[in-house]
């Protein structure tokens, strides 16, 4: 499976910016998301209504379109972990606050599906559209789903991730106790245009995509296991990527990776459940600038729950 | 490669089991009643179920903060997966699905946080779609393959599909599929805001239908292959026969007035399913009760079926629209149609549609030999899903 | 008259969120569904709650609104025939 294109808006200036990997900064309390101007990418009428979560997933849709000449993809297929949340709170607010009728637009916005529906009506696209939504999972199971589709009969599949930050989640951050800096919370968008063709537009290989939820196994296991069934081992590997926040300690992983490098995306894509969308986009151009061969995704970033995802070059 | 349905359970305003719901299906009574268990001033119809949160709680064995969402989707996976044990040999999952998650808690959050100063926090952490769907696994001992969807009115069978194709491409044995939602205050005042709630009974496929009638409810069917049937020894009680997602691509909340995505779904199904458009012995309606829905699925299913479609009746006449659990509670119907030979009736029906003329099945009927239902389920977004179930 | 239809095209550009439309650019005969403004449905309902919250004018039926609805003109005058 091919990797023809990848989009990701996020708090790093990833947007239509093929060098954007070199140019990785740690994020600080005040950064903020980059994003591009949307009136490129939607038109006006669809745009006035827009949260921020459906405006990003959007540009990064029309985005992969344009990268690979792929116009009608056979499937669209979305994972956010806690949805539009802006009008989900904001239409609650509404149902509590006002008598009588209450606007209906952030009610019909307010659904997981509405980033994929919409994706669909702006593509004028009847082909399969599905939203998963499984906390930190949401994002690999979109991508298991994918896999499916190009198993079948399909042989384009635009598939993404995107979870946008409301001020509530700080506000109970703080009351959980998390680091307003190491858990920078965040928003974050990253679709892919997946495919059975190498074109020009190719960049790296999806292998395989795998989750545990409510693991209660070594993660270690887990791994061999998953690159056992891929033909490979932990030494064929050459970088982790990975984003456990602290939920695993520095040492378990070195012991579970032994001598591969472990990078972590943390303190690049800040906190949110489908982070590790953007840790596949970093992954992908890894591989397209030639610097590594083999990449793993290590979901982790609720350590009960793992995600793992294997990339590799085109040539390998 | 062929995939059995060895379990089914159901919750719904019509039963707190199978039976219950099969009982009330036969004996044309509905559980849509003035709103009851549900803390409101107003005076609405709701399919609720006949049970407190507490009460369920207690009977479930679990504890709380826990959204009803989880409680309904939880009584009924208990229920299709009763009997059946965790073998290391049968890759085992679990997909549910709903569309507001544990919103019946964080509408308490969000009030007591207007209120005081100190909400309490715990009602916010049952939120999350995939969080629902984790106490039902951790409840079962379910690990591994955990997953939920969300496309609002189609989730349940997009449930079913998901699982279907999981077990087709070898990733899964066996997986307990299904959906569930509870009743909330912002999806009535949702489905209100949008002026398609009715206050009156819902006459799905009636000439006068004027809007849905909100329900709440679970539904969960297991699915297994012939390598997990070979240890489990379960009785196979139907088989899926085929399966479709299509997207309308017409309008945010409306379906398009020719029914094209509809029928792209019921037509893939068949297609998929290698099954003739003459074979269906029922058609299990989404029939929400809505003007714009029942037009456009009526036109549907005569484009699929032309001048010959098959007996159909839409059963949220008993249970109100449960949202994401409608699919499932709607499959699980339709096993139990095949099971017993039976097309369940569509209540408060009296004039054909205009447009269309078609009509629905009005007495439960028991003269045919049942062997292939069709279930469909359309959600927001334009999202169209069906789902064939045929005889084991 | 007047002070009513602007209040309406301003009422109509807030609530609507019309970001790059000023009140001069809403004709008062200008067709606000379709062409002209192009308004949609989801724009309709959210004109049923205006009339309901800010003039005190119950709609029952969505469809009612299709007559209502089609110019500022028309909005007005069905506004000061009802209003409460």
């Amino acid at each position: 499976m091919y990797i023809n294109a990848c989009s990701t808006i996020s708090h790093q200036n990833s947007f239509q910016n093929e060098n954007w990997i070199n140019e990785l900064v740690p994020l600080d309390i005040k950064s903020e998301l980059i994003t591009p101007d949307y009136k490129e990418f939607i038109a006006p009428a669809a745009l006035r209504r827009m949260s921020k979560i459906i405006r990003m997933s959007l540009a990064c849709s029309k985005d992969c379109i344009q990268q690979s000449g792929t116009e009608t993809p056979d499937a669209i297929i979305v994972g956010t972990g806690l949805g539009c949340l802006a009008d989900t709170e904001k239409f609650l607010n509404n149902t509590l606050t006002l008598t009588g009728l209450i606007p209906p637009t952030s009610f019909i916005q307010s659904t997981h599906n509405t980033i994929a529906g919409q994706i669909s009506l702006e593509l004028k696209n009847h082909n399969y559209n599905i939203t998963h939504t499984q906390n930190s999972l949401s994002f690999e199971h979109a991508l298991i789903d994918a896999i499916l589709c190009l198993n079948e009969e399909d042989s384009n599949v635009l598939v993404g991730a995107a979870d946008e930050a409301i001020p509530l989640l700080d506000e109970l951050a703080k009351q959980f106790g998390l680091d307003e800096i190491t858990h920078k919370l965040t928003s974050g968008a990253s679709f892919f245009m997946l495919s059975n063709n190498k074109t020009e537009a190719s960049k790296a290989q999806l292998v395989d995509s795998y989750t545990v939820g409510l693991n209660n196994s070594s993660p270690g296991d887990i791994i061999d296991d998953f690159l056992k069934r891929n033909g490979l081992t932990i030494g064929d590997i050459d970088n982790v990527l990975s984003n456990t926040f602290g939920t695993v300690s520095e040492f378990e992983i070195m012991d579970t990776f032994n001598a591969t490098p472990v990078k972590p995306i943390d303190e690049c894509s800040g906190y949110y459940f489908t982070n590790s969308a953007f840790g596949m986009h970093l992954g992908v151009e890894m591989l397209a600038q030639n610097s590594s061969k083999r990449i793993l995704l290590y979901n982790t970033l609720n350590n009960s729950n793992i995600g793992l995802t294997l990339l590799q070059s085109l040539e390998a | 490669m062929s995939i059995y349905i060895t379990g089914v359970g159901v919750i719904s305003a019509i039963g707190l089991n199978v039976e219950e719901n099969y009982q009330s299906l036969r004996n044309k009574k509905t559980g849509i009643e003035p709103i009851n268990y549900f803390p409101s001033t107003k005076n609405i119809l709701v399919g609720e179920v006949k049970l407190s949160s507490d009460d369920l709680i207690a009977q479930l064995n679990v504890t709380a903060p826990i959204s009803r969402t989880s409680l309904l989707g939880l009584a009924a996976a208990k229920e299709a997966w009763e009997g059946n044990q965790h073998d290391a040999s049968i890759r085992t999952g679990i997909i549910s699905s709903t569309s507001v998650g544990g919103m019946d808690n964080s509408e308490q959050y969000y009030k007591q946080r207007l209120e005081s100063d100190t909400p309490d926090i715990s009602l916010i952490t049952t939120h999350d779609s995939g969080t629902t769907t984790e106490r039902i696994a951790t409840a079962l001992g379910i690990s591994g393959y955990i997953n939920t969807l969300s496309t609002a009115c189609s989730s349940g069978a997009n449930a079913i599909m998901l699982g279907a194709r999981l077990i087709e491409q070898n990733r899964l044995d066996r997986v307990l599929v299904g959906g569930s939602d509870s009743f909330t205050n912002f999806t009535e005042e949702g489905f209100r805001s949008l002026m398609i709630y009715s206050d009156d009974w819902v006459k799905p496929f009636d000439e006068n239908r004027n809007g849905l009638n909100l329900g709440e409810g679970g539904g969960f069917i297991l699915l297994e292959n012939e390598k997990s049937l070979n240890i489990t020894n379960n009785k196979k009680l139907a088989a899926l026969g085929g399966w479709a997602n299509t997207a309308d691509a017409y309008h945010q909340t409306a379906s398009s007035p020719d029914g094209k995505g509809a029928t792209l779904a019921i037509s893939n199904a068949l297609k998929i399913g290698n099954i003739n458009p003459s074979e269906v012995s029922y058609v299990n309606a989404h029939g929400t009760g809505t003007p714009n829905n029942d037009l456009s699925e009526s036109v549907a299913l005569k484009n699929v079926f032309k001048e010959k479609v098959p007996p159909f009746s839409s059963t949220k006449s008993y249970t109100g629209h449960t949202l994401a659990a409608s699919g499932a509670i709607e499959a699980v119907y339709s096993v139990l149609a095949l099971q017993h030979n039976v097309i369940f009736p569509n209540l408060n029906y009296s004039t054909p549609i205009t447009d269309t003329e078609l009509v629905p099945e009005v007495n439960l009927n028991e003269s045919h030999e049942v062997n292939v239902v069709l279930s469909n389920s359309f959600g927001f977004g334009g999202n169209n899903s069906t789902v064939i179930f045929k005889k084991a | 008259m007047e002070n009513l239809k602007r209040e309406l095209k301003e009422q109509i550009i807030e609530r609507l969120n019309l970001e790059d439309v000023n009140v001069e650019d809403i004709a008062d005969d200008m067709p606000l569904f379709g062409g002209g403004l192009g308004l949609d449905s989801i724009d309709a309902l959210e004109l049923i709650v205006l009339l309901e919250n800010d003039y005190g004018i119950e709609l029952t039926n969505p469809e009612e609104g299709k007559e209502i609805f089609q110019t500022v003109n028309s909005m007005s005058d069905f506004i000061s025939r009802n209003r409460k």
